[in-house]
C-alpha cells in the first residue's frame, strides 16, 4: 500500500446520508475493496456540509478532502444538492485565490447504486493524494501556530 | 557630552543583533505601505524616518497577541498537564517612540499585581527598547497632554536622537542601555539635538479625571460614542490596553491553553455564563474604556493608562479613539456641548 | 449641494419623518469626516459631504443603539445603497422604516496610493443611488470605468484580482501567508461590514469551536476564509474592511474573487437589483459546474 517513504494520505469524504453514504454501503455488501485511507463523515446532506469543516479538516491534518452526495434531481431535501453546487462553486474559487491546493479538494455525485463508482472514486483520489504526498503547506501553517 | 552613531554603523549594530540570534522588532513598511512594528529579518526592512507613528504599538514585546501558557494531553482518563517555559529571548526594540516605551512601566503594575505573571516578566525582563525622539507629530498626537513629551525618557533604556547628516546622537538612560551601545559610539561634544515641543497640550487630565468621577451615568457617553462600531483596533493597537482572554484549543488528543489579546470594546467581552451582559450597549464599552484609562488605573497604580500616541484615534475607521473622545468630553464638561 | 443636503435632513427632523439623520459630520478639520447621528433641526449644519466620507453608514441600520433612537433617515452613496438592497434582501428592516438620502458622488476622488476609495470608484457604475427617497446632487460625467480607456467596467473592476490570478498557487499561498500573518484579530472588518449583522459571530462560538480565537497563522486563515465567505453573493464591494484594517491586509483581493466567481457562474452582482433572488439563498437546475465527478 503505502510508497517508499511510507506516506499514506489521509483524507476525510464528507458524505450525504441518502445516497453517498448508500453507495458506500453498497459497495460494502458488494465487497468491493477500496483503500483504507478515507474516513467517512456522514451528514443529512450536502447542503448542511459547511465550509468550515473542510478547514478544519485540513487543519486536522487531512491531505485531502472528498464532499459527495446525491445526483442533482435526486436529493432526499429536493434542493440539498443545488444549494451545495452553488457554494463549492464560489468557494472553490475563494480557495483557489488564496492558493490552496485545488487538487486536495475533490467533489462527486454518487447515488446509492454507485457502489461501483464509490469503489472507484475513493481508489483514484487515494492514488492521485498519494501522488501528491502530503499537503506540506497546510501542516507548515498549522506547525508554525502551535 | 554627546555619544553618536552613524545610521549605517547602527544598521550593521542590528545585522548583528539578528547574528547573534536576538530577536529585533522595529518599524517596518508592510503591505500597502502601512508602517507597523514587526521581527525584522534584516536591518534593511528598518524603517527609521519619515512616519509619525506606527500603526501598532510595541506591546508585542512583552505580550504577544497570542502565548500559549499550558499544554495538555489526554492519556485515556488521565490528564497529562505540560508547562510551557517563559520566552526569554533576548529582544530589542529598535525605533520605538518614546510615547511606545513609556507604556512599559506602566503595564508592569498591572502584570505585578496581585499575581506576577512569569511571561510578561521574562519577556519584560529580556526586552531591551531603543526609542527614537520625535521631530514630528500630527494632529492625533497628545503626549504632552499625559505628562509625556517628544523626549520623554520612560521605558526607554536608550534614546535616539536624529542629527544632522546621517547621526543619531544615543542617550543610554538605563544600565541595559548602556550596555547595547558600549564601545560603538563616538563622543562628539558638539552635537547637541534639540527637542522639540511636541503637540500642544489639548485637555487636563486632572478635569478629565474629576468629569469622570462626576458623570460616571451622564448622557453624554451615548452622545460621543454613538457612532463606535465596537471594533478593537483602538484597543489592540494601544500600547497600554492589556486585557487577555485564556481559551483552550486542542482536539480530542490534546491541545493547549493560550492568552489572546481581547478588548472592552466587543458586545461579547462581559456576556456572563447566564446570558446577561452588563455593559449591554457600546457607549457602556467605550465608558469603561475611558474610565479605566483615566480614572479607574490612575487611583489603583497611580499612572494613567494612556501615554498619548494617538494610534487609537489614526486607527479608528469612524475617527473616534481616545482623543477625540476625551476633547468632546472636555467640552461637555466646559458646558460648550450640551448633552441631549 | 450641502445646503440642499442639510435643509433636506432639517425638513424630515422637523416634520417628525424621521427621528435621527445618520449622516457625515467632521468635528474639527483635522479629522475625516465621520458618521454623526442628528436629532435636532438646528443640528443639521453639523453635516459634511465631500469625497472623503468613506464610511458605509448602512452599517449602522441594524445595530440596536440606533434602531433605539427611532426611524432613522440614512445618507448613502451609491455603492452604500447596495449595501441596503442586500440588508432589505435579508428582511434586515422593512423599506417604509427608513428614509434614505441618495447622494450622488459629485467628484472623483483622487486615485493613487493612500486614497481607500481610489480603487473601487475607478470601476464605480453606481454613482448615482437608484433606490433613494431623494437624491441629491448630480453624478460625475464620464462616471464609469474613469482611467481606463479600452477595457470595459468589468474588466476594470477585477483588474487587480486578474493581476493576482497570473501567480501560481504556491506564490499566493505564500502571498496571504505574509498577509494573515500581520491579523491580531481585532475584527475592525467585521464591524464596519453593513452584511456582517449577526449577533454572535462564528469566530466567537465557542461551543464549540469552529474556528481559533488565536491570532496565529492558522487561526486567522481560518477566520479569513470564514469572513469572507459568509460574504458570498452578499458583499457589495463597498471596500469598508480594507480601509479599516489597521494591518494594510488587502481584503478587497479575496471579496472580489467571489463577487467574480458569482456574476461569471450566475450573472449575479449582490445589492444592484432588489427583484433578484439573492444568489446564495436560490439555485437553477441549469447551474453549471466543471468540478463535480
Amino acid at each position: 500500500m503505502s510508497d517508499a517513504t511510507g506516506f499514506e494520505p489521509k483524507i476525510v469524504a464528507y458524505v450525504c446520508n441518502w445516497c453517498t453514504y448508500l453507495g458506500a454501503d453498497l459497495a460494502g455488501t458488494n465487497r468491493l475493496e477500496y483503500p483504507p485511507n478515507v474516513r467517512i463523515v456522514r451528514l443529512p446532506c450536502t447542503g448542511r456540509i459547511d465550509f468550515n469543516l473542510l478547514i478544519k479538516t485540513f487543519e486536522m491534518g487531512a491531505d485531502a478532502v472528498i464532499v459527495s452526495g446525491c445526483h442533482p434531481g435526486d436529493c432526499h431535501y429536493t434542493a440539498g444538492n443545488y444549494h451545495a453546487r452553488r457554494r463549492w462553486t464560489m468557494f472553490r474559487e475563494l480557495l483557489d485565490t488564496l492558493g490552496f491546493e485545488m487538487d486536495r479538494i475533490h467533489f462527486a455525485w454518487i447515488s446509492a447504486a454507485e457502489g461501483k463508482k464509490f469503489q472507484q472514486f475513493i481508489t483514484e483520489t487515494t492514488e492521485k493524494t498519494r501522488a501528491l504526498g502530503p499537503y506540506t503547506a497546510y501542516r507548515e501553517i498549522c506547525e508554525a501556530s502551535r | 557630552m554627546s555619544d553618536v552613531i552613524a545610521k549605517d554603523d547602527l544598521l550593521r549594530l542590528v545585522d548583528q543583533w539578528l547574528a547573534e540570534g536576538k530577536r529585533v522588532l522595529g518599524p517596518v513598511k508592510a503591505g500597502d505601505g502601512v508602517i507597523l512594528y514587526a521581527p525584522l529579518a534584516a536591518s534593511s526592512q528598518l524603517v527609521l524616518e519619515g512616519f509619525v507613528h506606527a500603526a501598532n504599538s510595541i506591546k508585542e514585546a512583552v505580550f504577544p497577541r497570542s502565548e500559549t501558557i499550558y499544554t495538555y494531553k489526554f492519556n485515556g482518563h488521565e490528564i497529562e498537564l505540560s508547562d510551557v517555559d517563559p520566552d526569554s529571548t533576548q529582544c530589542i526594540v529598535i525605533g520605538a517612540r518614546p510615547c511606545d516605551a513609556a507604556s512599559l512601566p506602566v503595564l508592569d503594575h498591572l502584570f505585578n499585581w496581585d499575581y506576577k505573571d512569569k511571561f510578561y516578566n521574562a519577556r519584560r525582563a529580556a526586552t531591551t527598547v531603543v526609542t527614537v525622539a520625535c521631530s514630528e507629530y500630527d494632529d492625533n498626537c497628545f503626549c504632552t497632554s499625559v505628562g509625556l513629551g517628544p523626549a520623554a525618557e520612560q521605558g526607554s533604556d536608550a534614546m535616539l536622537l536624529k542629527a544632522p547628516d546621517g547621526w543619531y546622537e544615543v542617550r543610554a538612560v538605563t544600565d541595559k542601555g548602556t550596555a547595547l551601545f558600549n564601545g560603538k559610539t563616538t563622543p562628539a561634544p558638539e552635537i547637541k539635538v534639540p527637542i522639540s515641543d511636541g503637540p500642544a497640550k489639548k485637555f487636563d487630565t486632572v478635569d478629565i479625571e474629576t468629569f469622570l468621577k462626576n458623570n460616571y451615568e451622564s448622557d453624554a457617553w451615548r452622545d460621543i460614542t454613538m457612532r463606535c462600531l465596537g471594533c478593537g483596533a483602538c484597543a489592540y493597537n494601544c500600547p497600554t490596553c492589556h486585557c487577555f482572554d485564556i481559551v483552550d484549543e486542542g482536539d480530542a488528543a490534546g491541545g493547549r491553553r493560550v492568552k489572546n489579546w481581547d478588548s472592552c470594546q466587543f458586545g461579547q467581552f462581559t456576556v456572563h455564563a447566564s446570558g446577561h451582559n452588563p455593559r449591554a450597549v457600546q457607549a457602556q464599552r467605550q465608558r469603561q474604556r475611558i474610565q479605566h484609562k483615566f480614572r479607574i488605573y490612575p487611583e489603583k497604580f497611580g499612572a494613567i493608562l494612556c501615554t498619548g500616541c494617538g494610534t487609537c484615534t489614526r486607527n479608528c475607521p469612524v475617527s473616534l479613539g481616545v482623543l477625540n473622545t476625551l476633547e468632546a468630553i472636555a467640552a461637555v464638561a466646559r458646558g460648550s456641548i450640551e448633552v441631549k | 449641494m450641502i445646503d440642499q443636503l442639510r435643509q433636506t435632513c432639517r425638513k424630515l427632523l422637523e416634520e417628525g419623518a424621521v427621528k435621527v439623520v445618520i449622516g457625515y459630520g467632521q468635528d474639527k478639520p483635522s479629522m475625516m469626516p465621520h458618521p454623526v447621528f442628528i436629532t435636532k433641526p438646528e443640528e443639521c449644519d453639523r453635516l459634511v459631504w465631500n469625497d472623503l466620507c468613506f464610511a458605509n453608514l448602512a452599517a449602522y441600520i441594524t445595530r440596536k443603539e440606533i434602531k433605539a433612537l427611532g426611524k432613522p433617515a440614512v445618507i448613502v452613496k451609491g455603492c452604500d445603497e447596495r449595501a441596503l438592497v442586500v440588508l432589505e434582501q435579508e428582511s434586515q428592516f422593512t423599506r417604509d422604516g427608513i428614509y434614505v438620502i441618495g447622494v450622488a458622488c459629485t467628484s472623483l476622488p483622487a486615485s493613487g496610493v493612500g486614497n481607500p476609495r481610489a480603487a473601487k470608484c475607478a470601476s464605480c457604475a453606481v454613482r448615482t443611488p437608484r433606490y433613494a427617497d431623494v437624491t441629491i446632487g448630480e453624478a460625475a460625467v464620464g462616471s464609469s470605468a474613469v482611467g481606463s480607456s479600452s477595457c470595459s467596467t468589468a474588466d476594470a473592476e477585477f483588474a487587480q484580482l486578474d493581476e493576482f490570478m497570473k501567480k501560481t498557487p504556491a506564490e499566493r499561498f505564500a502571498y496571504w501567508k505574509a498577509e494573515l500573518s500581520r491579523c491580531v484579530k481585532c475584527y475592525a472588518c467585521r464591524e464596519v461590514c453593513p452584511m456582517c449583522y449577526c449577533n454572535r459571530c462564528i469566530v466567537d462560538k465557542n461551543r464549540p469551536t469552529a474556528i481559533d480565537t488565536s491570532a496565529t497563522i492558522k487561526g486567522n486563515l481560518a477566520w479569513h476564509i470564514a469572513r469572507a465567505f459568509h460574504q458570498a453573493g452578499r458583499c457589495v464591494g463597498c471596500d469598508e474592511c480594507t480601509r479599516a484594517c489597521p494591518a494594510g491586509i488587502n481584503l478587497r483581493l479575496l471579496n472580489q474573487s467571489l463577487a467574480k466567481s458569482v456574476e461569471r457562474a450566475f450573472a449575479y452582482k449582490a445589492g444592484m437589483d432588489k427583484e433578484t433572488p439573492p444568489v446564495i439563498g436560490s439555485y437553477s437546475l441549469e447551474d453549471k459546474e466543471n468540478f463535480i465527478q
